[in-house]
């Protein structure tokens, strides 16, 4: 059998096995084994797992995992969030739609202090949505608002998604985090963008606060504003000493996971059950990165070995004669597809040792395929029927929100990112423009 | 079949401890992390710091890992399977969880292979400054690997268990 | 993938360089190699950690994960009495040429067949590469500015340079160019100018020293004991003449890489630290043979003719050596 057969086959098993349900890493890491000690059992092709373990072992920029998980659950379960919800709440309340606008620049800043989408999604299930619930405002424009508001956790720096890229690409991950600014901020304007828009034409999808509840002293309203200082101090206690070369880029997750914890002590929340929950939950995600990227990497290194890269570079330079940025779309695409029915992780670390290298050998920048694949992996998060938001979003939303309206809430929102994804392929200085100030001094 | 609740109640029980005892790992990650900028903002950086985190990060996944299994933080593809029967679910995973068993068996093998050879010639070192010996932590991914192999088989058990009308509680979920 | 005839050999060979590197330090040889073995024998090349990671790439090669490897004898950490020799043993040479002399001429080339046999693996060819230098973000101008260092380097060369302040870092070989960028490395101290421009390390530091702490890199060609053994012996002479080649394309493409790049090179600047100073480092590298010597018999033998061969080169004075030192 040819390589390029095997190479086909071992991709088809692998998804078959994964339409089982069962884990999966253990699915991933089953084809990945089976098919080193089929090709190369006769020569000690049965270590190939272990090596994976032992490259893991040196990849350095995974012990930020962890950090940010962490960061994100004492976010999250401390509930230290309720202030900035607050602050938003009065200042924004007076404007139709204002509450969900309001949501927007929460999610952002629940984004700068952590790495992941998950801690902007359960701080807006626990604490937004109840309450814009309670105010009136439609279900769909919610529930969309609150899943497409959390995806920019990954785009907006710290980003645990362009530290995994920055690896497979390696490419720096400090500029990678600061290209991401621009199109996270950007693509939040988007989104806010429509809220107004949508709430202009039609008030009672996002209905105006009641003047009381908004009316506060002035005085009062300002001190209001100090929660806002919060997030910036913390991600100013990290990204500061990382930008200017003082702490590394590991040693800068763990001064950004201690300032949580910090904030969360100081401000008197962090009760003994937050502890234990935030502990625990950061074990339970971290385990489940580590053990599928685990698992990819064996599967990673049997595809290499086969020359599976080549293959596909093969197919879609010679054999299809395509332009380079008909290539970038086609696995923009192909990339989309593949992330409505597979896991984000799974998908990064499965897809991106796959294209990442073809992308860089078509000649294409890879610090700013680095947004475009982030903007693709939230678009993939958003879409059903596999995601960690639709699950959260089930799990967490009061039972009138049904399956069929969290599907439907996020098609709008959905095409506002693939706008989004759309101008930055087609002006990429909305992302390079901000690395490349910073570092080219 | 009291062996196999007994089975499952030792495994479940050990495997929960270690994981929670582990757990605390992350503030060792994060101790040794902060020394390393502390001891190179205002000493000499260290040696072994980088290489200390990272046997932190693998005695944490590694050992963690079963715990994790019990709280179900493992994602799984629920396309299909999240349309199934609790019972359908048991029946298939009955079957799928020997992928889960075939995987860790292999990493096992390879894991052993790679332990045994940390102990000759004089015992493996990290190729680095520091030059700390490789077996410890072989030791511990082996271990870890095995208690992934122990948990594993106390979940078919259960999906047995279930499959037989038992009233087995699902995963907690994390 | 060619359709290849049942009974051709295959190998999977993975080196020590990534892609960049590789194109110049092996991809020719190994090409060469494949092009005149044909149907009879195939090499398949892998870059760094791309089957196996570097630390477990001994124990796959004796194995047979692996069937062959490029690689020095530090950083894949051999098992052998000759390791600490491998990459760069401090002021160990001056120039390239100096490495294949001590292999054929000098008797370490035996002292190195023997000490793989005992471990299972085929030593097949020595070769000679860059001379080590400090690529920097800072400027070194003194040893006063090598103190807190953290520097990329092997780990031989940073178990001697940490009396001078330096930290040697040791991380995977691809990732050091990030590394540089996200702070976890000051510095490298792996090469000559040559590969810090190849391998893009000169995108990411600002200066390069002109002192080196050798002169060459030794490294190696290995094969799987039972797998060299299978090879017929025409191919066997085949695979070693495509060494010899590669270890001649090294030899002037460094050489000439060094003194074009310092010349002309637009991405670094060139310090140096005086002479007299730079004198305590070599007297330190004296003082440090002397302690691997003591370690076991094999490298007092090792070290005796690393100090007969010095001793000889400054007796024949230009232009094997230009210092009386
Ligand atoms: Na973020
Ligand atoms: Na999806």
């Amino acid at each position: 059998m040819s390589y390029d057969m095997i190479a086909i086959l071992m991709f088809s098993s692998m998804m078959l096995m994964l339409l089982t349900g069962q884990r999966v890493f253990g699915a991933i890491g089953f084809v990945a084994v089976i098919a080193a000690f089929l090709l190369w059992g006769d020569r000690g092709g049965y270590d190939i797992g272990f090596s994976a373990a032992m490259k893991l072992m040196k990849w350095y920029p995974l012990l930020t995992l962890p950090m940010f998980i962490f960061m994100g659950y004492v976010l999250s379960e401390s509930k230290i969030a309720d202030d900035l919800y607050r602050m938003f709440h009065v200042w924004m309340g007076g404007l139709s739609g204002g509450l969900a606008i309001g949501t927007i620049g929460l999610m952002v800043l629940i984004s700068a202090m952590n790495g992941l989408s998950v801690a902007g999604m359960a701080i807006g299930a626990t604490i937004a949505l109840p309450e814009l619930l309670k105010r009136g405002y439609d279900k769909r424009m919610v529930t969309g608002v609150i899943q497409a508001g959390s995806s920019l956790g990954i785009l907006v720096p710290p980003s645990v998604v362009l530290v995994l890229y920055a690896m497979i690409a390696r490419q720096p991950v400090g500029q990678l985090w600061l290209a991401g600014v621009i199109p996270g901020l950007m693509m939040a304007g988007m989104f806010v963008l429509y809220i107004a828009i949508r709430c202009r034409i039609n008030p009672a999808l996002g209905p105006v606060l009641p003047k009381e509840e908004r009316d506060l002293p002035m005085g009062e309203k300002l001190a209001l504003l100090r929660a806002g200082a919060l997030p910036l101090i913390i991600f100013a206690a990290m990204m500061v000493p990382f930008i200017n070369g003082w702490t590394s880029l590991v040693e800068s997750s763990a001064i950004g996971a201690l300032a949580a914890f910090l904030a969360a002590i100081l401000k008197r929340r962090m009760t003994w059950t937050v502890f234990e929950t935030s502990v625990r939950k950061t074990l339970g995600i971290t385990c489940m990165f580590m053990w599928i990227i685990l698992a990819a990497l064996a599967f990673g290194a049997v595809f290499d070995g086969l020359g599976a890269v080549k293959a596909i570079e093969n197919v879609f330079t010679e054999k299809l004669g395509l332009s380079p940025w008909m290539i970038l779309i086609l696995m923009q695409l192909s990339f989309i597809l593949m992330g409505t029915f597979l896991d984000d992780t799974a998908m990064l670390v499965i897809v991106a040792p796959l294209y990442v290298p073809l992308v860089g050998a078509l000649g294409f920048d890879l610090i700013w395929y680095g947004v475009l694949y982030t903007i693709t992996t939230q678009i993939a998060y958003m879409t059903p029927p596999f995601g960690y938001n639709l699950f959260l979003m089930r799990a967490m939303a009061p039972p009138e929100i049904r399956l069929r309206d969290i599907y439907r809430s996020i098609v709008p929102f959905v095409l506002v990112m693939a706008l989004a994804l759309a101008l930055v392929m087609v002006f990429p200085q909305i992302a390079l423009w901000l690395p490349e100030s910073v570092y080219n001094k | 079949m009291r062996i196999t609740r007994r089975y499952i109640r030792t495994v479940d029980g050990l495997n929960r401890v270690i994981g929670r005892i582990v757990m605390f790992g992350i503030f060792v990650m994060m101790g040794i992390l902060l020394w390393s900028s502390v001891s190179k903002t205002f000493f000499l950086p260290s040696l072994w710091t980088l290489e200390m985190a990272q046997f932190a990060m693998v005695t944490y996944y590694m050992l963690g890992g079963p715990y994790s299994i019990q709280m179900g933080s493992n994602v799984r593809m629920d396309l299909l399977y999240g349309e199934w029967s609790d019972r359908r679910k048991a029946q298939v995973d009955a079957l799928t969880v020997f992928f889960l068993i075939v995987y860790l068996g292999f990493l096992l093998w390879g894991g052993i292979g790679s332990t045994i050879y940390s102990f000759q010639y004089g015992g493996e070192r990290s190729p680095t400054a520091w030059r700390p010996y490789l077996w410890p932590i072989k030791v511990i991914m082996c271990l870890g690997i095995s208690l992934m192999l122990l948990q594993a088989i106390s979940e078919l058990l259960k999906d047995i268990l279930r499959l037989k009308g038992e009233d087995i509680p699902h995963e907690v979920d994390a | 993938a060619p359709a290849l005839a049942q009974s051709t050999i295959r190998w999977r060979m993975q080196t020590y360089a990534g892609p960049a590197l590789a194109e110049h330090v092996i991809d020719p040889a190994i090409e060469m190699f494949n092009q005149i073995a044909g149907d009879r024998m195939q090499i398949e090349l892998f870059y760094a950690d791309q089957l196996v990671p570097t630390g477990e790439l001994f124990q796959a090669l004796q194995r047979g994960t692996i069937d062959a490897v490029q690689s020095d004898d530090d950083s894949m950490a051999s098992p052998t009495e000759v390791t600490v020799f491998g990459g760069y043993f401090p002021f160990g040479s001056r120039y390239s040429l100096d490495v294949p002399v001590l292999f054929n001429q000098y008797g370490l080339d035996e002292i190195w067949k023997e000490e793989y046999a005992k471990v299972g693996v085929q030593h097949i060819s020595a070769g000679a590469w860059d001379p080590c230098h400090f690529a920097t973000k800072d400027p070194i101008r003194s040893l006063a500015d090598l103190q807190g260092k953290r520097v990329f380097t092997f780990p031989t060369a940073g178990r001697f340079l940490s009396q001078f302040g330096v930290v040697p870092v040791t991380l995977p070989w691809e990732d050091i160019e990030v590394a540089v960028q996200t702070g976890e490395l000051d510095g490298i101290a792996w090469s000559g100018i040559t590969e810090d421009y190849t391998v893009g390390w000169a995108d990411v530091t600002n200066y390069f020293l002109t002192n080196n702490i050798s002169g060459a890199w030794i490294g190696h060609f290995f094969a799987n004991q039972e797998r060299w053994n299978e090879v017929p012996e025409d191919l066997k002479t085949l695979f070693k003449v495509c060494c010899e080649q590669s270890h001649y394309y090294r030899q002037w493409w460094y050489w000439g890489g060094e003194a074009a790049l310092r010349v002309n090179g637009p991405k670094m600047e060139l310090t140096s630290i005086p002479d007299a100073e730079w004198d305590t480092v070599e007297r330190a590298a004296q003082a440090f043979w002397d302690e691997i010597a003591a370690e076991s018999e094999t490298k007092a033998k090792v070290v005796e003719i690393f100090k007969q061969y010095n001793a000889d080169m400054q007796k024949a004075g230009r232009p094997y050596r230009y210092t009386n030192a």
